[in-house]
């Protein structure tokens, strides 16, 4: 069968003008991708030069990346994005404990010194079980704990798995803190320093920033990030590929450079979830730390890293 | 981990840094001219979309403490052909917070990008205070792929490259085939890649069997040259009906104890709201007992 | 009865001006609730990092004192409601004191935990986007319901008295009479008003007991309906009504102390009230502790990896010193003391009262802060002063204040209105008398 390439999909020319070899071809075809419900033609033009040396009009909200994507308002914030179930895949046998996750998510949050969205811990079950590091984020639970017990719907469940928190909303009663069994939430106590570049953004609970003082934070996985079509800032920022990140409803995890369906990888590398006694339902999987060709080094252990502060 | 600081201390440590900036400040402001600065470094990436959407991704780096880091903040003038000629400009931009931009081709590119069958992209950012001036540059062979189906979900995609004005197939060059996703692509099969043959195509096999796609089934097939030293980046895009359409169930607007307000379980309203209100009519008849009290006393 | 008697029983039981160490008690809280008030203005002013407070223990001194505030109400509901309908006459003069710890105790309860949040300001979000799945939004309404049945548990049995203190207008003052003759003027003691305050006095003395248990163990479910051990317990609701009545008994016993000593009413607290007090309070103690047992001694035979090392902490370790505090002086020394008849006198159950209030309290703080700092997965990847909780001088001097807060309350009342029901002491008497003619 003969497919127009002329797709019309999220980030493609929509509308031909110029381009004298394309026009003429049929816009619509059977096999039409659907666009994300999100995206609606934004009517503001942009012309551009095809590789064929013409010049073709696309309507700006189908151009990837979007050049400058305002903040969603807050009650798209609240529902999410349609359509999607993010996960997160964490390979245990791939993570040395770099922890360049933790400094770029919290480069990226301007977190207060001294916590951490994500933890990377060194554990061990018991006395002769192999050591390993596990690094750990929001679980962003399909049922929620710290929701159901949150007093104001500052703490929310969206249409697409994440677990977001509303510091304009929040009271800042930590019930949501002792309710996490994973121990994920920090809270600010103090104001926060706010960095300059940052002080005159307005809030938004899908960026976290900026932070604000006497309200609960937590990893939010990125949805800014996502919205853009990128990937939350721990997964592009490891060395190793140890995040990988994706929809479900896709059934493909990606950490940057390398893919997988998601389905297979659980399968073939038994992935589990923490804590599933709880019942809590995460939406982070880890695969068990097996076949791990680099020794287990603690520093913390060992003094070293007190040495360096 | 930096020793942590009790508040009280940390906002006495904030006066003394402050005062450390003042003094620091002094001979800063006074000896600017000396202060040595940083190189920069500016890459130009070319992106070819579809053979529709070309546009430039201009990233800037520097090394810091001995590793490259992102630059943000970094004015970039960009021309086509090169920056002699200021009627060249073709756009600028300001790096984000992850050191890059992207720059659309625009039409007012269309002259020079007719001339030649190589084109040549230049970043130029002029010093600044932390950074001397710097350039790059991206050389790019014209070229797009041709991406189609053939029975048996096998895909075929073709490079095509600009020689003497005609479109003519190129061999040897690494191709990737894969279905788009979010985020990241996933390969149609296990190969990684593919390489053209002496008809500059390469031919797959789609064994992603039952692949989500869109609610009819729907995948999007990609091929793309990655990276290319000549050719840039460039991708081409095909719907197919080769996925298992998609449903999902949201538990979204379902009554549950994790649901939003206006959203708990019934039998917890219906519980809650029972109790306050058989509760409530007590106190308030309780109340009303109280004026009838006061009435009696009046009478 | 002949009309002296009642006479002097009016005059006993008047409430009296501060003497000279009734001033100093006042000066004493009230410079404690400023010391309070000052603190929490800092608090107001940097935000709850004033506090020792930190990511794992994210709980400190101002719930633990919500608890014992929530506790030491449920009083009201036991010595009114509970020893009311089960006929118990003796416990009549008691029954106001009750009340009004009750009462304090509740409104306290309420400012701590305001204190508690990170935005106070932010506090009518729990009206306008209250969610009913949440335990907190459960406390709310019945902690505000409570507030008001105990409030009209204490208005409908003073109407009697009121009329009475409005007969002493120039004693009074201006403004004490103009109070009185606005709460109460209207009482003529009519039988028809008579009828209705029995009535609706009945009708509390039931409402009551539901509405103060619902406090206590919705307050329990705010730690039970997580998974943390040490709270994830079916045990608490129960756990926390048996702690609760045990203080409340013995914040009544020390008020009932203090009260008698301070204005001369040995005739009207008796050493029989202290006797029997005294037996309420062993057998409150003795349940308290067959629920402490179940609370730590099966846990602890199972020794689940994820309850090993906060059990071991209260046991032998960090907190152990605490814990074993506690647990001697809020049961084991008053059930010691108390069991004998001897130290069922006053100045004995006094002591035994402090006792049970003090263990108590430090019995709340155990049950916050080290289930919170033994977490599933380890602490990690915080700063080390994360690891502890050590309260700041802010959270002790916000404590203190809130306690000193709520005795002022007490102190107030009991100067404003008579801490003993007089009409109902006089009607005691009466039928006293009655059953010794026959």
């Amino acid at each position: 069968m003969k497919i127009n390439q002329n797709s019309r999909r999220d980030f493609i020319a929509t509308t031909l003008v110029a381009g004298a070899t394309l026009a003429g071809c049929a816009t619509k075809n059977p096999f039409t991708a659907e666009e994300i419900p999100d995206v609606k033609p934004s009517g503001e033009m942009v012309k551009l030069l095809s590789v064929d040396g013409e010049i073709i009009e696309v309507d700006k909200a189908f151009l990837k990346p979007v050049p400058e994507l305002p903040a969603v308002m807050n009650t798209a914030a609240r529902e999410g994005i349609a359509g999607k179930k993010f996960v997160m895949v964490i390979d245990l046998s791939r993570c040395k404990s770099v922890k360049k996750c933790q400094t770029a998510c919290n480069h990226m949050h301007h977190i207060h010194p001294g916590q951490n969205w994500i933890k990377v811990y060194p554990m061990q079950e018991a006395e002769h079980t192999a050591p390993y590091w596990q690094p750990t984020t929001c679980m962003h639970c399909d049922e929620p704990p710290c929701v159901k017990v949150c007093p104001v719907d500052a703490t929310f469940k969206r249409k697409d798995g994440i677990v977001l928190i509303d510091s304009d909303r929040c009271i800042g009663c930590r019930f949501c803190m002792a309710a996490c069994p994973y121990s994920t939430r920090v809270f600010n106590w103090e104001e926060p320093k706010i960095a300059k570049e940052i002080a005159d953004k307005p809030y938004s609970c899908e960026t976290s920033v900026p932070q604000k003082v006497g309200t609960v934070g937590k990893c939010d996985f990125c949805p800014d990030m996502v919205r853009q079509g990128n990937l939350p800032h721990c997964v592009s920022a490891c060395p190793n590929g140890v995040f990988m990140f994706g929809d479900l409803l896709e059934d493909t995890v990606t950490n940057g450079s390398e893919t997988f369906r998601f389905s297979e990888l659980i399968k073939d590398k038994a992935g589990y979830r923490l804590m599933e006694d709880l019942g809590t339902k995460p939406s982070v999987y880890y695969l068990p730390p097996v076949n791990r060709n680099f020794p287990f080094e603690n520093k913390v252990e060992s003094g070293e890293e007190e040495k360096k502060a | 981990m930096k020793p942590y600081l009790k508040p009280k201390a940390m906002r006495m440590k904030n006066i003394f840094k402050i005062i450390a900036f003042v003094v620091y400040l002094i001979p800063t402001v006074l000896l600017a001219e000396t202060v040595e600065k940083n190189t920069l470094v500016l890459g130009v990436k070319y992106y070819n979309d579809n053979n529709a959407v070309q546009h430039l991704v201009i990233s800037a780096k520097s090394k810091i403490d001995g590793k490259f880091q992102k630059i943000a903040n970094i004015a970039v003038k960009v021309f086509i052909t090169s920056d002699a000629d200021k009627n060249n400009l073709i756009g600028t931009g300001i790096t984000s917070e992850r050191g890059e931009f992207i720059l659309l081709i625009p039409p007012a590119a269309k002259t020079e990008w007719a001339k030649s069958a190589t084109q040549n992209f230049v970043a130029v950012s002029a010093a600044t205070k932390l950074y001397e001036e710097a350039r790059g540059e991206a050389t790019i062979t014209k070229a797009k792929i041709k991406i189609d189906t053939a029975d048996g979900k096998i895909v075929n995609a073709k490079l095509l490259v600009l020689t003497d004005s005609v479109w003519k197939p190129m061999t040897g060059v690494e191709m990737v085939l894969a279905i788009k996703r979010l985020d990241g692509n996933l390969n149609i099969s296990e190969t990684a890649t593919y390489t053209t043959d002496s008809a500059g195509a390469v031919t797959g096999e789609f064994k992603r069997d039952s692949l989500p796609g869109d609610s009819k089934g729907n995948l999007v097939l990609l091929a793309n040259v990655i990276d290319n030293d000549i050719y840039g980046n460039l991708s081409a895009e095909i719907n197919v009906p080769w996925g298992k359409p998609l449903s999902y169930t949201t538990n979204y607007n379902h009554r549950s104890l994790f649901a939003r307000r206006g959203h708990s379980p019934f039998w917890l309203e219906f519980l809650a709201y029972g109790i306050i209100i058989a509760v409530w009519v007590v106190i308030i008849y309780l109340v009303f007992q109280i004026k009838k009290i006061v009435k009696l006393g009046l009478e | 009865m002949d009309k002296l008697r009642e006479d002097k029983i009016i005059a006993d039981l008047l409430p009296q001006e501060f003497g000279k160490q009734g001033k100093i008690w006042v000066v004493c809280l009230l410079f404690f609730a400023a010391l309070g008030v000052f603190a929490y203005g800092r608090q107001l002013y940097y935000g709850l990092e004033v506090t020792a407070m930190r990511d794992y223990a994210s709980w400190g001194i101002y719930i633990s004192n919500f608890v014992f505030f929530v506790a030491i109400s449920l009083v009201g509901s036991l010595i009114t409601a509970v020893l009311r309908l089960t006929n118990v006459k003796w416990s009549t003069p008691l029954t106001r004191i009750a009340e009004i710890i009750a009462v304090s105790a509740i409104t306290f309860a309420s400012l701590i935990i305001i204190v508690d949040m990170g935005r106070p300001e932010r506090f009518y979000n729990l009206f306008l986007h209250g969610r009913l799945q949440s335990p907190i939004i459960w406390d709310v309404i019945v902690i505000t319901t409570y507030f008001f049945i105990s409030l009209l548990l204490l208005y409908f049995p003073l109407l009697p008295d009121l009329k009475i203190m409005i007969g002493f207008k120039e004693r009074n003052g201006k403004w004490l009479q103009k109070l009185y003759v606005f709460l109460g003027s209207f009482w003529k003691n009519k039988a028809e008003q008579f009828k209705i305050t029995d009535k609706a006095i009945n009708i509390l003395a039931i409402a009551i007991i539901p509405v103060a248990f619902s406090i206590h163990t919705v307050t329990s479910w705010l730690f039970a309906t997580t998974y943390r051990p040490g709270w994830d317990s079916t045990n608490f609701g129960a756990y926390f009504i048996s702690g609760a009545f045990l203080v409340g008994a013995g914040g009544v016993v020390i008020a009932m102390y203090i009260f008698r000593t301070h204005y001369k009413l040995e005739k009207y607290i008796t050493d029989d009230h202290f006797d029997r007090m005294g037996k309420v309070l062993v057998l409150l103690a003795l349940l308290y502790l067959y629920f402490n047992f179940n609370e730590f001694l099966v846990p602890a035979f199972k020794m689940k990896k994820s309850e090993e090392d906060h059990l071991l902490g209260l046991f032998t370790g960090e907190f152990a010193p605490i814990f074993w505090f506690a647990i001697f002086t809020s049961m084991f020394i008053p059930i010691f003391i108390l069991l004998f008849k001897k130290g069922r006198k006053p100045i004995p159950a006094f002591i035994a009262g402090i006792l049970v209030v003090v263990g108590s309290w430090f019995k709340r703080f155990l049950i916050v802060t080290p289930t919170l700092l033994h977490p599933f997965l380890p602490m990690h990847d915080v700063p080390a002063n994360y690891h502890h909780y050590i309260p700041s001088w802010e959270e002790w001097a916000i404590a203190g204040g809130s306690l000193a807060g709520a005795l002022l309350v007490i102190t107030f009342f009991a100067r404003i209105f008579p801490i003993i029901p007089i009409h109902e002491t006089i009607l005691e008497t009466e039928s006293h008398e009655n059953e010794k003619h026959f």
